[in-house]
């Protein structure tokens, strides 16, 4: 665990070098698991974006966006934990996953797993980067 | 804009900004609500100006935990900038003498311009950015997009490249808008679309209401320095 006063340093001496360099992008996937040593049959992506939103929707979201706030630290948390990986982003994801689950749908164990998308020439390159250990959804 | 004025106006902004923040955090359970509900009753004391020096530093204190238990700020850029502004905010209350109070506002005013010259700087010595290629990839495949059919606009190289050129020339001249108030009128025009077209194009709204923040701090800076010294 980093402190602090380690963490407030970049604020109050910024680099301010947003969007520099376009890296490859982390995509959060899960899959439910009926038992703990079921492999994975579908892995899901994590909160995908819709295919277009409403103008009321967008101006609404200028005041309240916690989902799509919430879904750019698990971003983050992802690039961390494949630049660094710590208990901490696992953990962050990982809950995040969880509450979203329903406990009492079949398949009481989750996996996610990360998928890096970056630029091949002018394809597109998907691979995965990471896959989590097995969690257990927890009980309402 | 008087110094007061400005400072007065910087709580009030930021006050709004961490206000929308913490309320979006409320439903994060047990250990998010010890966080922020706090920080909420002391937005409420910065926002209507009771012992607002002291809300400040109580706002730039709790800071430190919301940063650790996110390991780092929670949306990038945003709460950064809303920690340099409550920082620069609690020193304009408690730096001993009036110049120490002065220097602090000024460092931030100063980081504002840093803001948008250093982001198009950095773009604008790289190539995939001057060809368009770098805007085209965000639009493609970052995880920025708000919707599938924005992914649509990396297929527009022409309007991308006018994009890119747009941003990256805005950023650039900003530090000139400080010629005359007029100019710098535009200027924080002109940024504040830009912040509004990143919340409506990626979901970037907390950059929009902290940036605003800390404009004020610029206004009292063009009118207690640039301005004496262009004559």
């Amino acid at each position: 665990m980093r402190s602090g006063l380690a963490l407030l340093a970049p604020a109050l001496i910024p680099s301010w070098r947003f969007f520099d360099t376009i890296a490859a992008s982390p995509r959060i996937e899960f899959a439910r698991l009926p038992s703990a040593d079921a492999p994975v049959a579908m892995w899901q992506e994590f909160r995908p974006r819709p295919r277009c939103l409403t103008l009321g929707t967008i101006l609404g979201r200028l005041f309240w966006n916690p989902v799509w706030n919430e879904t750019l630290f698990m971003t983050s948390c992802a690039e961390r934990l494949l630049d660094t990986p710590t208990p901490h982003s696992v953990e962050e994801i990982a809950t995040r996953i969880a509450a979203t689950l329903d406990p009492a749908l079949p398949g009481p164990f989750f996996r996610f797993r990360l998928i890096l998308v970056s630029r091949d020439g002018e394809a597109l390159r998907r691979e995965v980067a990471y896959v989590s250990p097995l969690r257990r959804i927890p009980a309402a | 804009m008087s110094f007061e004025t400005a400072q007065r106006l910087t709580e009030i902004l930021l006050a709004l900004a961490l206000l929308q923040q913490s309320l979006e955090h409320l439903g994060g359970g047990r250990s998010a609500v010890r966080l922020f509900a706090p920080r909420i009753v002391l937005c409420l004391l910065m926002l209507f100006g009771v012992q607002s020096g002291w809300a400040v530093a109580g706002l730039a204190l709790l800071g430190l935990p919301i940063l650790v238990r996110f390991q780092g700020p929670y949306n990038g850029g945003s709460d950064r900038m809303g920690l340099l502004i409550l920082f620069c905010l609690c020193l304009t209350h408690f730096a001993p003498g009036q110049t120490g109070r002065e220097a602090a506002f000024g460092y931030l005013a100063v980081q504002l311009v840093l803001s948008y010259l250093i982001s198009g700087w950095v773009k604008i010595v790289n190539p995939d950015w001057r060809s368009g290629r770098a805007l085209r990839d965000v639009f493609r495949f970052s995880a920025y997009p708000v919707s599938e059919n924005l992914r649509a606009l990396a297929g527009c190289p022409r309007v991308v490249l006018a994009m890119s050129w747009a941003v990256m020339l805005f950023e650039i001249a900003f530090p000139a808008s400080l010629l005359n108030p007029a100019t710098l009128g535009i200027g924080l025009t002109v940024a504040a679309l830009f912040h509004l077209a990143n919340a409506v194009l990626f979901g970037l709204n907390r950059f929009f209401w902290t940036w605003l923040a800390a404009y004020p701090s610029i206004l009292w800076f063009q009118d207690r320095f640039v301005v004496p010294m262009l004559g």
